[in-house]
């Protein structure tokens, strides 16, 4: 087949086309904006997820009636684990001063009594401390006696897991979704072309062309279709983006010290050679059952 | 079908391919015993047999219904033979595989009643079609179109939009079409059904010019004033069968072809 011809003739037809086509790209492109915004929550998810799962901490919560000696030598023993980094005493004062400072409720949170926020131990993990390891150190910290409870924040990561686990299933079921749409839509249009340049095809099939000829400007146009509707769902979600990200970084950044970020350089790759690659099935499957000659 | 993978049952049928001398001093196109049938008890076709020598030019005539038309689709291929063998260049183009049709088409120039121009082409795509599905290179393609313009009197006319032109027009356009890439054989299916007299007489010419250049042509018509004004040879399908009228028959007695024979 010549790809110089089939080219040439796949723009006329876009040109020819054009109405039919803008209204199959915009469609196809709100799918994808759709599949778009899913994958930029499972990037955040998983970026957030790696960066807490790397920086590991554990919270010791002492007894009031705990002995200062006893506080001195667990940290003594604390600082000299290897996979400890730091190690901050916080004190009930503190630890009421920050709720209240970050709550941000009202007045009545202030006559709260002192026992409701105990002295504590924050203690951060060096970089790539596994979630096991972290959980092995926290029970072992456990037993010492001026420790009256551990928080290692081992529910909270599974449910970060599990939402991660979500997130990833409803990509994967748009996805297909997505793929079902375009094929579909760029199936219909395609179908919609080959009736409307009908006499085209039959005037080149009497001149002898293959069917290969007949068939590659069609195929063509459903792949440009699939990547101009990826294209333009990335684009839409990249302005989105810029539009945004600022002011929510900044809530992002107050509550969990995270900023987010936008989709890896492969995910958009992915997104617009799948969509070419789509779209051109999409069309191929469509032209193989209309313009069977 | 196949797509890129092409199937190329003869050398001859390849773009481009002249035929060798012992195919020459063979007839062109051999119909053996041909049977079409569209109802099972009546064939429009019963027993056809014609051969067509190299060069000729056959008037095919019948009333309307006579099948005129599946004759000639019998030989581009439109249509399957039920019985009997169609030779084209000595090759049996009723065993010829659905991937291998296109190139038996390379060597064929159609032309129909209707014309079959794109309106929303211009006049040198419309011409230039035929070409490109070979593959040709641009630059031979658009000096091509120009000479095969010029031959059917539509020199310098390439870039002018289809739709503006009138009837006459239009089938030059598409006699251009089908003589650009030089086939063997020239099918015309009543070219002139749709034009006035006078422009029949002048598309009958062109097709008699295009004749003299060595092309093969089989014209079909039921238009009795027109085949009685020319001296060709004439093949009249009658109930299904051919019948060869005499040559230098210019007068056309009554109504029915029956007549013919004698
Ligand atoms: N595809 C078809 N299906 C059924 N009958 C057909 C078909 N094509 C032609 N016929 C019949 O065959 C006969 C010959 O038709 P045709 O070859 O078109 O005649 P002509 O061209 O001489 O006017 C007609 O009776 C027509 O009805
Ligand atoms: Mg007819």
């Amino acid at each position: 087949m010549d790809v110089k011809s089939a080219m040439t003739r796949a723009r006329r037809g876009l040109r020819e086309e054009r109405r039919l086509y803008v209204v199959a790209v915009t469609s196809l492109a709100v799918a994808f904006l759709c599949l778009g915004a899913t994958l930029l929550g499972v990037t955040n998810l998983d970026a957030a997820a790696t960066r807490w799962g790397h920086s590991g901490r554990i919270t010791l919560f002492l007894k009031d009636d705990a002995d200062p000696q006893d506080i001195a030598q667990l940290r003594v023993v604390l600082e000299g684990l290897g996979d400890v980094s730091e190690v901050t005493h916080v004190t009930p004062e503190q630890a009421r001063a920050s709720f209240l400072e970050e709550a941000d409720v009202g007045a009545d949170l202030g006559s709260l009594p002192s026992e409701v926020f105990p002295a504590s131990l924050e203690v951060t993990l060096v970089n790539g401390v596994t979630r096991e390891r972290s959980e092995s150190i926290a029970s072992r910290l456990g037993q010492f006696r001026a420790v009256s409870d551990v928080e290692s924040y081992r529910g909270w990561f599974e449910k970060l897991d599990h939402l991660l686990w979500g997130a990833r299933m409803l990509a994967a079921g748009l996805a297909l979704l997505v793929v079902f749409c375009v094929v579909a839509v760029i199936g219909n249009t395609i179908r919609l072309a080959v009736a409307r340049r009908r006499q085209e095809i039959e005037v080149m099939k009497l001149c002898g062309a293959t069917n290969g000829f007949v068939r590659g400007p069609f195929v063509l146009e459903g792949m440009f279709q699939g990547f101009a509707s990826a294209l333009l769902a990335v684009l839409a979600l990249l302005a989105g983006y810029l539009a945004l990200h600022e002011p929510v970084d900044s809530t992002l950044a107050a509550l969990t010290g995270s900023r987010i970020v936008f989709l890896s350089a492969w995910t958009m790759l992915a997104l617009l050679l799948g969509g070419a690659l789509i779209g051109a099935i999409g069309s191929a499957l469509s032209v193989r059952r209309y313009l069977s000659v | 079908m196949q797509g890129t993978k092409v199937v190329r049952p003869f050398p001859f049928f390849r773009a481009g391919a002249r035929a060798s001398q012992p195919q020459l001093s063979k007839p062109i196109l051999v119909l053996e015993d041909v049977y079409k049938f569209f109802r099972p008890d009546q064939p429009t076709l019963r027993g056809v047999n014609l051969l067509v020598d190299r060069g000729e030019f056959v008037f095919i005539t019948g009333p309307s219904g006579a099948g005129k038309s599946t004759l000639l689709k019998l030989v581009y291929r439109e249509l399957t033979v039920d019985e009997g063998r169609v030779l084209f260049c000595g090759r049996d183009i009723g065993r010829l595989t659905d991937g291998s049709v296109p190139f038996l088409r390379r060597n064929l120039g159609i032309v129909f009643q209707d014309f079959r121009i794109i309106d929303h082409w211009t006049v040198f795509e419309n011409v230039a079609v035929a070409l490109e599905i070979l593959s040709i290179p641009q630059r031979l393609i658009r000096s091509r179109v120009a000479e095969a313009l010029e031959r059917v009197g539509l020199a310098g006319r390439g870039p002018e939009q289809t739709s503006n032109l009138s009837g006459g027009e239009k089938q030059r356009v598409a006699i251009a079409r089908a003589i650009v890439p030089e086939p063997a054989l020239i099918l015309a299916d009543e070219p002139t059904g749709n034009l006035d007299p006078h422009l029949a007489i002048d598309i009958l010419t062109l097709f008699e010019e295009i004749n003299a250049t060595g092309t093969t042509v089989l014209f079909a018509t039921h238009d009795h004033s027109l085949i009685s004004k020319r001296d060709h040879r004439l093949v009249a399908i009658d109930e299904g069968r051919v019948v060869e009228a005499q040559k230098g028959l210019k007068h056309w007695p009554g109504s029915g072809i029956h007549t013919l024979v004698g």
